[in-house]
């Protein structure tokens, strides 16, 4: 480093310390970082004493079933309790499971699409599609204002940050009159500003590290195996996009215009970036891609047979079923026992094999919407790097669609449990409950593409701004 | 009078001369434009859809077959929640409150699907809207013309100038500000002019009952906004050193009132009232339904004492001597019960929405742009309010239709004979269709005083502070 970027570095440092109202600005940020970094892990952590709950809910049901095999019956509860753990006519739709997506450590910093999905389902052996379309409770007023967290600070307010520091770093001189005196030094105006913008980039790319590593340090431990990579991510992300914006101001620059002028220009900028861009691509993707849940409301409909008198309906119907699942026929006392719940089992399973088709279609254009969208967040940097903040925090829709089919395999290995004891009139013994259905997501490959390939867009973007700028500050400056 | 106009006039000329605030102004034409255009096509879009599935279910309904009364209560119908046409100006909450709902005997169950779970989380970014138009971007275009108004004047030495020709400030700040509202008249009339003509085409059939009184409301509140925002901006011009600290200054006032502090009422409205889960909240009716209200009556004992009275009433020894079926009274009672259990607990989780809520009404005081959210989301019949009174609606009718089922099978039914009775499409046809007319504008503006209030206040105070200003300005004083 030679002795004029030192003296450039000291007058900036200088000019900085003296400037109150910005020190007040990265302070005021500071904190907004430390409510965002409260926050998140509030709202996160409302939702894992819920999983708690839940999870300990399920602990308890399934223990009084396994403690009716060993203890005296007493009464009549107990006989009743011994009979919906032991008797698979009551057990497949009275055991309930709980699928759960537990939040990832990281989730409390991009809160993303968590705060508007089921996070939990408690499955039964019942129509799935019955089971799966409630709402958790919500106010939609808060749903609409959406959620103050850390990727809202570096997204939204880290841009409006570095548009305070850096519009003025050329106009400033030429109108309080300096601009000739740079002028005669033996530096390019050019090099000037790029120290000038580096200066800057230093202190607020390092205050949004500083807060990063903050909330990564304090939602989680960074070095355990299934965080270490996500930091990572997330630190790289919060520097490219910082990159981005120094960029942009400095082509915003390089046109030599009045301050006035750079400071509409950049909050033009970002309000296309951060609010027409994705406001429109919002707007064009609904009526593109028009999607009307009333055709799935349908399939909620608690249905039943039409006269649980009528064996011969009953009959007809687990005949029906039993062509999708041969694999339960061959009991001897198929017909004989317990009719009516294999009936009723059998209706719903064909329900749900009916309506599945609907619902794939369904699933199908929400994916299509969503794959379409993605194609055009290189329109926006700023819609990109929330998107990489939910994926890298697994609160993207992805997400939640994976859990969705998740689940559907789930409640299928639910039905499997006690159908093939339903049907082969076999009884649910102490043992079985060591092999009970556990749910289980896998982890999603693409995941690691789509981020590392989003931060790729954004090093482009970042690239291509300041080239821009880099070849046009090279033109001289009329007085 | 003459000077006012002559000022305008000027003021007219030099900011068409500006090329950026011309192209600011085209942009936002088009925005609005494009808006209108996809808020009516997605308008139609869904409306369709509901009609079409509204109709087949109740086809569905009536055609459900002979069965006996209860189990078509449990069959139960769909009601899904009908846009209305002035939400292709605001869509306000419709991304975000359930839309379809099914009605069944014994179950409250809860709207179904939210719209924005059907996109990326993009969609939290907002959706296009002519309402996010006037609300945010116009607002930033008017900062941008007016930002400069006094300044540039000052700067360049004109100020000086007009007032040596004995023109008044007073004349001045008005002359600017007629100047910057004939603009944004003259871009935004085009857009008005479509508003009205979709609004007024589709009078006769919508949820709305007053469609005319509430674009006329509209108008008033938009326009009231936006003068705040022009009045506002030549204060801050005409207070300010130069153009660059107005601009800045304006420009904190905009994200603060329309980014910032929206999102941090409604965050800090989550952390002081929160939210009981759907799992907590349905334990709790599931714990009042099995003890009683009072936590120590539990369903046998309900029963009994039901029985008893029934008994005693009629003075007979058993309830088959009585002259209906026991069964549909008790069903029925069973169902009151559950009601009014639900509705404890609803009016609970309602109180905590409501403070939530009220939070947001009262920080509308001190922010224009969350007042003018509020108000524009009523009157286009998208807010919290008319959800609400939605639910109510479809909840009143979800009861009528149990009722009715449970009344016929005490009339017609015997005790003991569940599968013995069955009744038929006339039954089916007493129940009326679900059809939902919103509650009218004066209704739903008395919940927003405050935000009504708050827009008087601030636009006082604007012209208070212009008074003063125009009162104490000297143009030689820098």
């Amino acid at each position: 480093m030679n002795r004029q970027i030192l003296t450039l570095i000291r007058y900036e440092w200088k000019t900085f310390v003296r400037n109150k109202f910005q020190l007040l600005l990265l302070v005021i940020t500071f904190l907004f970082g430390l409510y965002a970094i409260y926050y998140g892990q509030s709202e996160i952590n409302a939702q894992r004493e819920t999983i708690n709950a839940v999870t300990a809910l399920e602990t308890k049901e399934f223990s009084q079933y396994k403690g009716s095999f060993t203890t005296e019956m007493e009464n009549q509860t107990q006989e009743q309790t011994h009979d919906i753990a032991s008797r698979p006519e009551y057990a497949w739709y009275r055991h309930g499971y709980h699928a759960i997506l537990p939040p990832h450590d990281y989730a409390p910093l991009a809160i993303g699409q968590r705060d508007l999905f089921r996070y939990y389902y408690r499955l039964t052996g019942t129509s799935l599609h019955y089971q799966l379309f409630e709402n958790e409770l919500a106010n939609p007023v808060n749903l609409l204002a959406g959620n103050f967290d850390l990727s809202f600070l570096l997204v939204y307010l880290f841009p409006l940050l570095i548009i305070a520091f850096c519009y003025g770093l050329f106009s400033s001189e030429k109108e309080s009159g300096t601009l000739a005196l740079l002028q005669i030094q033996a530096v390019s105006i050019r090099k000037i500003m790029l120290v000038r913008l580096a200066f800057y980039f230093v202190l607020i790319t390092g205050l949004a590290i500083f807060i990063s590593l903050l909330g990564l340090c304090l939602s989680g431990n960074p070095f355990t195996e299934e965080n270490m990579l996500p930091a990572i991510a997330w630190v790289i992300g919060t520097t490219l996009y910082c990159a981005f914006w120094f960029g942009l101001l400095f082509l915003i620059i390089s046109f030599k215009k009045g301050s006035a002028f750079n400071a509409i220009s950049a909050a033009g900028c970002w309000l296309l970036l951060l609010i027409v861009v994705p406001a429109v691509l919002n707007v064009i993707v609904t009526v593109k891609y028009p999607l009307s849940s009333a055709t799935l409301a349908g399939l909620t409909r608690r249905t039943g047979l039409e006269n649980e008198d009528d064996e011969e309906e009953s009959k007809e119907v687990i005949m029906e079923f039993l062509a999708h699942m041969p694999e339960l026929t061959g009991s001897d006392s198929l017909m004989k026992n317990n009719m009516l719940p294999k009936a009723y089992a059998a209706f719903t399973t064909l329900k749900d094999i009916n309506s599945q088709q609907e619902v794939d279609h369904y699933n199908d254009k929400v994916a299509k919407r969503n794959q379409w969208t993605s194609q055009f967040l290189w329109l926006s940097p700023a819609v990109n790097m929330q998107e990489i903040l939910a994926h890298i925090t697994q609160t993207d829709l992805n997400t939640f669609l994976d859990f969705q089919n998740a689940l559907a395999d789930f409640h299928e290995e639910i039905t499997d449990f006690y159908f093939t004891r339903l049907f082969w009139d076999r009884p649910i013994l102490l043992e079985d409950y060591e092999q009970l259905p556990v749910f289980e997501m896998s982890e999603d490959l693409n995941r690691g593409n789509i981020i590392w390939f989003g931060l790729g867009k954004i090093l482009i973007a970042a690239g291509l701004v300041f080239l821009v700028g880099f070849f046009r500050m090279r033109k001289g400056v009329k007085q | 009078m003459n000077q006012l106009i002559f000022i305008a006039k000027k003021e007219i000329k030099v900011a068409i001369r500006e090329r950026l605030v011309i192209s600011l102004g085209a942009i936002i034409i088009l925005l609005l434009g494009v808006a209108l255009y996809a808020g009516y096509i997605s308008y139609r879009q869904q409306q369709q859809i509901i009609t079409q599935t509204q109709i087949e279910k109740r086809q569905e309904w009536l055609n459900q077959g002979d069965k006996h009364p209860h189990i078509a209560a449990h069959y139960g119908t769909f009601v899904f929640k009908p846009k209305t046409i002035l939400s292709l100006f605001d869509f306000g909450l419709d991304a975000y409150t359930g839309t379809s709902v099914y009605l069944e005997a014994h179950h409250q169950h809860e709207f179904m699907f939210r719209p924005a779970q059907d996109h990326s989380s993009m969609i939290r970014f907002g959706e296009l809207s002519a309402a996010l138009v006037l609300q945010v971007l116009v607002p930033l275009l008017i900062i941008f013309l007016a930002f400069a108004s006094f300044t540039r004047e000052r700067e360049s030495g004109t100020l000086k100038l007009l007032m040596s020709q004995g023109t008044s400030f007073n004349t001045l700040t008005w002359g600017k500000i007629l100047a910057y509202a004939v603009m944004l008249a003259v871009i935004l009339l085009p857009f008005l002019l479509g508003l009205v003509l979709l609004s007024v085409s589709h009078m006769s059939y919508d949820v709305i009952p007053d469609i005319t009184v509430r674009v006329a409301m509209l108008v008033l509140i938009y326009g009231l906004y936006l003068c705040f925002f022009i009045a506002f901006s030549v204060w801050v011009s005409l207070r300010s050193g130069s153009g660059r600290n107005a601009l800045l200054t304006l420009l904190t006032c905009w994200i603060f009132f329309a980014i910032l502090l929206p999102k941090t009422v409604a965050n800090l409205s989550e952390s002081f009232y929160s939210l009981p889960s759907m799992r907590e909240f349905k334990a709790q009716i599931d714990e009042t339904k099995r003890n009683g209200l009072d936590g120590k009556t539990p369903r046998s004992v309900r029963m009994a004492n039901l029985k008893k009275e029934y008994l005693e009433k009629y003075g007979v020894d058993s309830v088959q001597q009585l002259p209906f079926n026991f069964e549909g009274v008790s069903m029925q009672a069973g169902e009151e019960f559950g009601d009014q259990v639900y509705d404890y607990h609803l009016n609970n989780l309602r109180e905590i929405f409501h403070k939530q809520n009220q939070l947001g009404s009262i920080a509308s005081l001190f922010n224009p742009y969350l007042a003018v959210q509020h108000l524009s989301m009523a009157l286009s019949g998208t807010d919290i309010h008319t959800f609400i009174h939605f639910e109510e609606e479809v909840e009143r009718y979800r009861r009528e239709l149990v009722r009715k089922m449970n009344q016929d099978m005490a009339e017609n039914s015997k005790y003991g004979e569940f599968y013995g009775y069955k009744a038929g499409s006339d039954l089916w046809g007493e129940i009326e269709d679900f059809s939902y007319r919103a509650p009218t504008a004066w209704q739903l503006l008395s919940y927003y005083k405050l935000e009504l209030i708050s827009l008087m206040l601030w636009m006082a105070l604007t012209m208070v502070l212009l008074h003063v200003a125009n009162r104490k300005m000297k143009p030689i004083h820098e």
